[in-house]
Formats: structure tokens, C-alpha cells, sequence
């Protein structure tokens, strides 16, 4: 998986900087100015992902703490997406294993140990795969809330 | 659609305007706000009129920028500001524009006129604090280079020299900032004055206070040219060449200036100042190494 150089520096070195406040929301700002003037055609696949999502029951979107669009199930995060196109989902540590051992998806980009799994968005493929990553997400909490 | 641009860009004009024609003392420092606060209020109120014509993100950020460039030819118009300025500024203006709206779209997503009075309210809060908070930072920048030349052989070529013929490599003076060209003094002695002449023309008066040969050329900046690019936004305070000699032959020669800015985020401009700065620094440092190391 092809990592996003300026994304990886400012988590791993310019971290302390998401304590002030909307400095998150600025960086993932620059983000998207960046992905409107080199990949445009994302962000139509981000609207389309969040259109989705807002089709399920009971899933509100809003924005997440550290950047990007956070997708909530009655009120719960199941995922949030960056705007460089890399998509953060939370699942059981049991999914996880059976999706990293499927070879799509990374450990998260941070907490590798946790539930979470990491995944960029490059192709059209990789839209529906992002799609069905949340669904399986929203359906896990589904069977567990 | 229109009202989201029109109405955001008479906030703005509304709230620089206060800032500088109004109840602040201001000393024509552009603070933080202008920057940072107005661009997001400008973002939020666009994205009040915006929202409810359900856009796309493409077209929320496209319209986003076109609001930032909107913005920028009212500064250019109605503020004086330079092209060059101008070119700075807009990373800025874009961003934090962008970035308002996309708050404003999840704040007035969730109806909570509550959040969206108290974003607002919080956000002028810190505008007027900033507004008439004390705003002070001196820097210097310095610069060294190693000349295959005594101090001796040095000396004259730094206190003046004829014009620069080299062409521009940085690619602020190619795309029209004004570049250093020649140094004139009117003696060698402490308290003659000097000029340092830019590329287009204008003229920094300069008075010698440190007049030590071969060691240590110190001069004030006692007038700056009244270049819209400059004017207001930095003061040239300082400037310094030190030289030492390294006893085999070569000499290393040290350039220091100081400077005031007057517009912030300083993480934002300062970037800037010291990028010219350097770059004013080698135009010059590297002249005076070409003139020394010819002999």
C-alpha cells in the first residue's frame, strides 16, 4: 500500500499539533486542496462513500477529531475517512485478523494493535471495497449494540 | 449561490475594516485574525447559503477558492496590497476558507442554532482579542560562506560594490520581487551612509554603525522604499558582515539581518521572510565572493 509521504510526517512527527484546536480540520483542509487539484475524481468518490453510508439505518456523519469525515452508527464511530483517501474502520479484533490475512487492508496507520485497519482509496475498485469495509463494520455493530 | 460569495466578503471587508480604519489602535500590524479567523467566518457564512443547494465537495472547494480569489482582488483593490503579497497570502486564504466551510456544512448539518451562535461568537472573541493583543517579533536570519580570499581582499567589495549582472535564480525575484543590485556608501568611516539599490529601482538608506576593516561592517536601515510588496508588512532593521579569517588562505564571511514583521501567524510569514531574506542574503554573498576570488 502506497503511503501518503506529508500525511505519515505530520502523524508521526507533528502529532502534539491535533491538541490545538481545528488544527486537524485545517491539515485535513490542505488535504483536500491537494486532492482538488491533483485527484479531483476523489472527492466525487468520497460523496458518493458518504452517501452510502447515510443510506443505512440509524448513520450520521460528522467530523472526526483528528481530520476528515467520521461515520457514526446511533452515535457510535464505525470508521472515519482522511481527505487524502485513507479510510480508518473499526471492527473486532477477530475481523481484522481475517481481513488483514485477506491482504487489501493494513493495520491502523497509528494503534496497530487495536481493531482498527487502515486502507487508501486509489481506484474505483478500492471506492466499492472502502464501501463494503464499512458495511461489514456497520453490520458487526449492528449485531453487537 | 451568489449571496454566499457577497455576504462572506462584506464580513470580511466589515471585519478588516474595523481592524484598520476603526476603534483599534492598530499600527497597521495585519494580525493573525485577518489570516485565519476571518477566511474560516467567511468559509461558514458562504456555507450557510451554500448548503442549502446540497453542493458536491468538488464544487464546495472549488467555489471555496474562487471566494479566496474574490477576496484577494477586494485586498488588491481596496487595500493596495502587492501581486507578490498577494501570491503569499492566498495558501492561507484558501485553506482556512476551505476549512470554514466544511465546519459551517457539519455545523449547520446538525440544526443546533446554539453551536452554531457559539462557534461564531468564539471565533469573533479571539478576533477582537488578537485585534488588540501587543504584537512584537524581531528575527535575524544569518548566512555564511567560505571565500578563497584574505580578509584584506574582501573588505572593499563588502562595504560596496557595482551592479549584480548574475540573473535571478530564486524564483520570488524571477517572478517579479525586486532583487539586490549594487551598494553605494558615501565613505569608508563610521556613520557614512550607504545605499542598497534593488532591481527595480528603489533604495534602502542605510548608516554605517560598526565600521571595523576586514572584521565587522554593522549598518541601521534608517529608510525603507515605500514598495506596496514590503510596506508595512517588514521592517529591515539590521545589517551585518562579519568576515574571519581562517589563516590558510580563506575567509569565512558571515551576513546577519535583522528584521521586524508586521503580519502574522508568524509560523506563516516568517517562513517567508527568512526564505527572501537568505536569498537577498547569497544574492549578495555570492557577488561579493565572484568579485573577491577574481582579484
Amino acid at each position: 500500500m502506497k503511503k501518503d509521504s506529508l500525511f505519515s510526517f505530520v502523524v508521526r512527527h507533528l502529532s502534539f499539533l491535533k491538541h490545538v484546536p481545528l488544527f486537524s480540520h485545517v491539515f485535513d483542509s490542505l488535504l483536500k486542496f491537494r486532492v482538488f487539484l491533483t485527484k479531483p475524481y476523489l472527492l466525487d468518490w468520497f460523496d458518493e462513500i458518504e452517501a452510502e453510508v447515510m443510506q443505512w439505518e440509524g448513520t450520521a456523519v460528522g467530523l472526526h477529531r483528528y481530520g476528515g469525515i467520521q461515520f457514526n452508527r446511533k452515535g457510535k464511530e464505525i470508521g472515519h475517512l482522511h481527505s487524502n483517501g485513507l479510510l480508518d474502520v473499526l471492527y473486532t479484533k477477530e475481523i481484522k485478523v481475517r481481513l488483514l490475512k485477506e491482504g487489501r487492508v493494513q493495520p491502523h496507520h497509528i494503534f496497530e494493535k487495536s481493531g482498527w485497519i487502515s486502507f487508501y482509496i486509489f481506484s474505483p475498485e478500492d471506492k466499492n471495497y472502502a464501501k463494503e469495509l464499512l458495511k461489514m463494520a456497520y453490520d458487526a455493530r449492528k449485531t453487537t449494540q | 449561490m451568489l449571496k454566499g460569495f457577497a455576504m462572506s466578503n462584506l464580513l470580511a471587508l466589515l471585519m478588516v475594516g474595523l481592524i484598520k480604519y476603526t476603534i483599534i489602535p492598530n499600527d497597521g500590524t495585519l494580525v493573525f485574525s485577518i489570516f485565519v479567523i476571518v477566511p474560516i467566518l467567511m468559509g461558514i457564512v458562504s456555507s450557510w447559503f451554500w448548503i442549502k443547494i446540497e453542493l458536491k465537495s468538488k464544487a464546495l472547494i472549488g467555489y471555496s477558492i474562487l471566494n479566496g480569489l474574490l477576496a484577494i482582488l477586494l485586498s488588491y483593490v481596496f487595500l493596495g496590497e502587492g501581486t507578490i503579497c498577494l501570491l503569499i497570502v492566498s495558501p492561507l486564504i484558501f485553506i482556512f476558507i476551505i476549512s470554514g466551510v466544511f465546519l459551517g456544512q457539519s455545523m449547520f448539518r446538525k440544526n443546533n442554532q446554539r453551536l452554531n451562535v457559539s462557534v461564531c461568537a468564539l471565533l469573533f472573541v479571539v478576533f477582537v482579542v488578537d485585534s488588540l493583543s501587543e504584537h512584537n517579533y524581531v528575527n535575524l536570519v544569518a548566512d555564511e560562506m567560505v571565500i578563497k580570499a584574505t580578509p584584506e581582499q574582501i573588505w572593499k567589495n563588502v562595504v560596496a560594490f557595482d551592479k549584480i549582472e548574475k540573473k535571478d535564480d530564486y524564483w520570488l525575484f524571477q517572478i517579479g520581487m525586486p532583487s539586490p543590485s549594487q551598494t553605494t556608501v558615501e565613505g569608508y568611516y563610521k556613520g557614512a551612509g550607504r545605499k542598497c539599490i534593488f532591481s527595480n529601482g528603489y533604495t534602502f538608506d542605510e548608516k554605517i554603525v560598526t565600521y571595523e576593516p576586514n572584521k565587522d561592517l554593522t549598518f541601521d536601515i534608517i529608510g525603507q522604499p515605500l514598495d506596496p510588496e514590503i510596506m508595512g508588512h517588514i521592517d529591515i532593521l539590521r545589517g551585518q558582515f562579519l568576515l574571519k579569517d581562517n589563516g590558510n588562505g580563506t575567509t569565512t564571511l558571515t551576513g546577519n539581518s535583522w528584521y521586524r514583521l508586521h503580519v502574522f501567524p508568524v509560523w506563516y510569514y516568517d517562513i517567508w521572510a527568512k526564505s527572501i531574506t537568505r536569498n537577498v542574503h547569497l544574492r549578495v554573498m555570492e557577488h561579493i565572493k565572484e568579485l573577491s576570488e577574481k582579484r
